[in-house]
């Protein structure tokens, strides 16, 4: 809503300005507040992990900002869940590997997805075909199927192929998205020229080399979208790798760090780190390209 | 007029070429996407021992064990209750949210960060930290009410609370989802009919109802359906913060399929519970668009 311009033109009189100040700290209170709200759990995890084992109990009452902030920083309990001090080998905790197998599955869907997915969506953005709305509809009917309530049948099938409890499983069934086909037929339509590609067809390139020289050059800032949601979107993933995957070698960080919270004896410093590393890469990624996040997310929305 | 050979084949060669780029695709949503629904079908119509394997046939007898099972008709009730706590909330306070923050300033800009912080968190990182603040003894949440001088209050083992808890923060992780499609639709809203309803003397409560509200119809609409879709399947806050419990009060029906399925084996059951929420899914859908297109 255009805020700015609901506000009165003529504001010349001391008590409108005394009102308009009044306007503006309660705003910046609501912000602080938001901000506040949004973020404390952040900062508690964060320097929550950054602190002794026995400061987060000891300085949790009274309700203060030593609450938080720690009088001891350390990185003891990153050191002990990665398996880097004496306690971390005892207790066995080798989550550095863990982290390493959520970054490989994480970039080989990326990776496979922004392969596959450009060339079916280049194929329904461009190429001739019969029948090819059928196709289309056959791709988008799948945004009907809800995701969590087919993880027990999507088990039976990945059971059936002998892909389960590899990391295969965790990789083969999002190497194509119908999501990022449809974001990025939208995109190849509405931002790419027809007659440019079609130029290159008439000099006698082929498909591929038409896709590869002349449509994804143009596509990349859907492709950095699509690639960027695709990445959130398998790092965070927690249902599947837990029912898919039972070797703890094999498993992602999401899964291995739930487990922490679950167990008898609980080391709050250990789940706080262990969760600092789940979190930071995603919200790096976020924060650097926030604008590009922000289009993909609202062109499901406003165009779907 | 004859046909030009030479032609037809080259023709023929570029519709297998142009297969080709859509191949790998349609592959992958038939084995990963279609068959599932199929092989859930048929899991459902069997004994199905995670670790056996297909058994007997036992035709519908697992459907007829959902129609007198308390537990999924209680799994049903604690999901439809999430969706009323979350749903309606979540879509006022984004769309709040996202009118309040649409000015473009560095204030904005750093709200609006924050908002989506939690969207673009994992939703078990989330859980976890959320458990922990909730947690009856150590909890953050019990640090503030005892400095308020307030009493302990066990969130999430608390049969009134438990359910309200989760919701609670599902609302705090989503509400950047909606957020960011409401900020959309706003802009998409021409300055011209603001402009001209200052000029006609609508206030700023008429000009919502009766310009900014009409207009974000459809946004509004697809933020309804999907987030009732999606909060229909809540599961990983339930598993990670209160098993189901006190009581069943957060056996959500996601929930209880994992259940059933990994837990107690029976993936013949759980398959059964999930044709029967896929087709409630369906039909809520389908509700739902066919609503929005009577009103157009």
């Amino acid at each position: 809503m255009g805020a700015a311009n609901l506000h009165p033109v003529h504001r010349h009189t001391a008590a409108r300005r005394a009102y308009d100040t009044l306007a503006v700290a309660l705003r910046i209170l609501i912000y602080v507040v938001l901000c506040v709200i949004f973020l404390v759990p952040f900062a508690w995890m964060l320097l929550g992990s950054l602190r002794e084992e026995r400061e987060i109990f000891r300085y949790l009452t009274p309700f203060s900002w030593r609450t938080f902030v720690p009088i001891n920083w350390t990185l003891d309990s990153y050191l002990t869940i990665l398996g880097l001090n004496e306690l971390g080998r005892a207790a066995g905790y080798n989550f550095g590997r863990n982290l390493f197998n959520s970054f490989i599955v994480s970039s080989a869907v990326v990776i496979s997805s922004l392969f596959f997915n450009t060339m079916g969506a280049y194929f329904f953005a461009r190429l001739p075909f019969p029948k090819k709305n059928l196709l289309l509809l056959y791709v988008i009917a799948t945004f009907l199927v809800p995701f969590e309530v087919t993880i027990v049948p999507l088990y039976i099938v990945v059971r059936t192929l002998h892909l389960d409890n590899t990391m295969w499983a965790l990789i083969v069934p999002w190497y194509a998205s119908p999501f990022v086909i449809f974001s990025l037929m939208q995109f190849m339509r509405e931002t790419i020229p027809y007659e440019l590609d079609e130029a290159a067809l008439i000099d006698g390139a082929n498909y591929f080399t038409t896709l590869w020289r002349i449509i994804v050059p143009l596509s990349i800032p859907g492709l950095v979208t699509n690639a960027l949601l695709e990445f959130q979107f398998i790092w965070n993933l927690f249902y599947w790798p837990l029912v898919a995957v039972g070797d703890r070698n094999l498993q992602v960080l999401q899964v291995v760090i739930s487990g922490t919270l679950g167990q008898t004896q609980q080391y709050w410093g250990r789940t706080f780190a262990g969760s600092a590393l789940a979190t930071i890469p995603v919200v790096i990624i976020f924060l650097a390209l926030q604008r590009y996040y922000m289009q993909g997310i609202a062109s499901t929305g406003v165009k779907g | 007029m004859t046909p030009d050979k030479p032609l037809t084949v080259w023709r023929r060669r570029q519709l297998i070429i142009a297969f080709l780029f859509i191949l790998p695709a349609l592959i992958n949503f038939t084995v990963f996407r279609y068959i599932p629904i199929v092989e859930a079908f048929r899991a459902s119509l069997f004994q199905y021992s995670l670790l056996g394997g297909y058994g007997d046939f036992i035709g519908f007898q697992h459907y007829q064990r959902i129609l007198t099972d308390p537990v999924f008709w209680r799994s049903l009730q604690a999901t439809v209750l999430f969706v009323v706590y979350k749903v309606p909330l979540q879509i006022v306070l984004s769309l709040g949210l996202a009118i309040f923050l649409s000015r473009q300033t560095v204030g904005t800009a750093v709200v609006r960060s924050a908002i989506l912080t939690p969207m673009v968190t994992s939703i078990i990182i989330v859980s976890i930290i959320w458990a922990m603040m909730y947690q009856s003894q150590n909890g953050l949440f019990q640090s503030m009410l005892l400095t308020m001088g307030l009493k302990k209050t066990p969130f999430l083992s608390d049969i009134n609370l438990a359910l309200p808890a989760v919701s609670v923060m599902m609302i705090w992780k989503d509400i950047g989802f909606s957020f960011i499609i409401f900020v959309a639709g706003l802009k998409g809203i021409p300055e011209t009919y603001y402009e001209a309803a200052i000029v006609d003397g609508a206030n700023r409560w008429q000009i919502f109802w009766n310009i900014t509200l009409p207009l974000l119809r459809p946004v509004l609409m697809f933020v309804i359906v999907t987030q009732t879709i999606f909060s229909f399947q809540v599961f990983v806050p339930v598993y990670q913060m209160t098993l189901g419990g006190p009581l069943d009060a957060t056996k959500v029906i996601v929930y209880y399929i994992y259940q059933q399925g990994f837990r107690f084996q029976d993936m013949g059951y759980a398959s059964a519970i999930s044709v029967v929420t896929l087709v409630m899914l369906l039909l809520i859908s389908w509700l739902q668009m066919r609503f929005l297109r009577a009103e157009d």
